[in-house]
């Protein structure tokens, strides 16, 4: 690393910190004006987080929730990343069933929290089901995006050195939609993150969701922000420690190497309930 | 046609819509010859280069490769065609480029990048195979392509005016470039061009085409002209000029 790259490293670090450390003095600040079951402080906070890391119920919560997640994600992608190819193959299907699309993206996930709800009762299926819903047509649209992008030039170069119409998909097609498949995934897994909370609010008997209602519901605060300050780590952590660099080595020929916007997954689970609303990608 | 011409088509006609592009064109290639394509435009040059390399299918007439009839050629991939502009992937790199038409074929991976080394060694870029096509110049772009097309062996190589849209003196360098290897390994080249002086200087004939309907104008003998061809040597202007006035 040049001596300046360091230097702009160092820099950047700092300006992190400060921001965090201005985040923790406001919190502080704020929580000493106010009674503790509207705004616990920190340290209040900070103790409820490591109870909660001590709890038996801690580990599975967590991975019920991200197996739930995963599991709905990865349906999206398959099934997204498939139908995706298959419109932008046929210009005549694309155009019989662009309104499911729209309709898709428009119908709230809360509704389909609730359709859930009645289709599969409390179970992982209710979970899994809102997460596929509301990131499949991200997915989709994204992949369906991409084709479109695909440069006939490149085509025709396959097919002047004689290559399969499989060669074709696979060395032209996919990485041609890989970026755009990868801004479609991003979003979704962030949407999906999100409104697995909501669904499990009101369709689970376990998982992060169903934690944080329990605890709204016994006005326990502390819990809440507690959680909540576990998902924003747990977001950052896969935003810098897998999103990022994956991004960075898979897009390593770009020009300029241009990340889209990171705010998609790295937000904090209050946001989760408005984001069921506007779905709208 | 006689089955001595490596590449030969016989009575070729294409038309788009109610417009007959091509009226009844008859060519015959010769082995290790470089055969230019000239005409104003709109006279189907590009087109006619198409059919020749079997991706475009004539509304009628006979492509024949070595004497095989164009529906029994088995193996295409001894033709190679190189575009205009240079096609380059952008998310592979120049390595992966020049192996790129090989993965149609059936050499191990090994092989293919062994292949990749060696074109680009022959191009004057071997320093360069780990490099990003946008990290090179146009000519260095240029080069790759070259080195894709000539990956697969080729025993001919068809052209659509691909140096046009480099700098005069680059487009010179692709020249010599060309030439040199073309002189080495004895592939035929055909070549589609606007540019009269690029004819003269790289062609050991030229085939000139009318316009509307695309036809055979006349055919130019220039294996009497010494090699190399300098643009400014006093022989090579002449025949420029005279190409120029015909055209």
């Amino acid at each position: 690393m040049t001596t300046s790259a360091s230097r702009q490293f160092v820099s950047l670090l700092l300006q992190r910190v400060l921001l965090g450390g201005i985040v923790v003095a406001l919190w502080w600040w704020g929580a000493t004006r106010v009674p503790s079951f509207v705004l616990p402080g920190p340290e209040k906070v900070g103790k409820a987080l490591l109870t909660l890391w001590q709890s038996d119920t801690f580990v599975a919560d967590v991975s019920a929730t991200c197996r739930r997640v995963l599991a709905g994600f990865v349906l999206a992608t398959i099934v997204g990343t498939g139908l995706g190819l298959v419109l932008g193959a046929s210009r005549v299907l694309a155009r019989f069933f662009e309104p499911v699309l729209t309709v898709f993206n428009t119908v709230s996930s809360a509704i389909w929290a609730i359709f859930a709800i009645i289709w599969f009762g409390i179970s992982d299926a209710t979970t899994i089901f809102v997460v596929f819903m509301t990131a499949m047509p991200l997915i989709l649209t994204n992949v369906w995006e991409g084709t479109k992008t695909v440069d006939a030039h490149y085509v025709d170069l396959a097919r002047s050195f004689r290559m399969s119409r499989v060669h074709v998909l696979r060395k032209i097609y996919v990485p041609t939609i890989m970026p755009h498949f990868f801004a479609g995934a991003r979003l979704a897994f962030g949407f999906g993150w999100r409104v697995s909370l909501v669904a499990e609010t009101i369709g689970s008997s376990s998982g992060i969701g169903y934690r944080l209602r329990q605890a709204a519901d016994l006005v326990q605060t502390d819990q809440v922000f507690a959680w909540t300050v576990l998902l924003v780590g747990l977001m950052l952590l896969l935003e810098g420690g897998l999103l990022k660099p994956s991004e960075r080595w898979l897009f390593r020929w770009k020009p300029s190497a241009r990340q889209p916007s990171t705010s998609s997954v790295s937000s904090s689970v209050s946001s989760s309930v408005s984001a069921s609303v506007s779905v709208q990608a | 046609m006689s089955t001595a011409s490596v590449l030969s088509a016989h009575g070729i006609v294409k038309r788009f819509g109610a417009a007959t592009v091509l009226d009844n064109i008859d060519i015959a290639v010769r082995r290790g010859e470089v055969l230019a394509l000239v005409g104003p435009s709109g006279c189907g040059k590009s087109t006619l280069l198409n059919i020749l390399s079997g991706l475009l299918a004539p509304d009628d007439g006979e492509l024949a490769v070595e004497g095989v009839p164009a529906a029994q050629v088995r193996d295409w991939r001894r033709i190679a065609y190189m575009f205009q502009e240079d096609r380059l992937l952008p998310w592979r790199t120049v390595r992966d480029n020049v192996a790129f038409g090989l993965e149609a074929s059936q050499l191990s991976r090994a092989d293919r990048q062994r292949r990749a080394d060696d074109m680009l060694e022959l191009v004057g870029l071997h320093a360069r195979g780990d490099a990003w096509p946008h990290e090179l110049s146009g000519g260095m772009r240029s080069r790759v392509a070259l080195a894709r097309s000539l990956a697969t062996q080729p025993d001919i190589l068809l052209m659509d005016e691909p140096f046009s849209k480099l700098d005069p003196q680059t487009r010179t360098q692709m020249h010599e470039e060309l030439l040199r290897i073309q002189a080495g390994n004895g592939m035929t080249v055909v070549f589609v061009t606007h540019d009269m002086e690029e004819a003269v200087v790289l062609a050991d004939r030229v085939i000139r085409l009318a316009a509307r309907p695309g036809r055979v104008a006349d055919v130019v003998n220039l294996h009497t002209l010494a090699r190399p061809r300098v643009p400014t040597a006093p022989v090579v202007a002449e025949q420029v000029r005279v190409l120029r006035a015909a055209a």
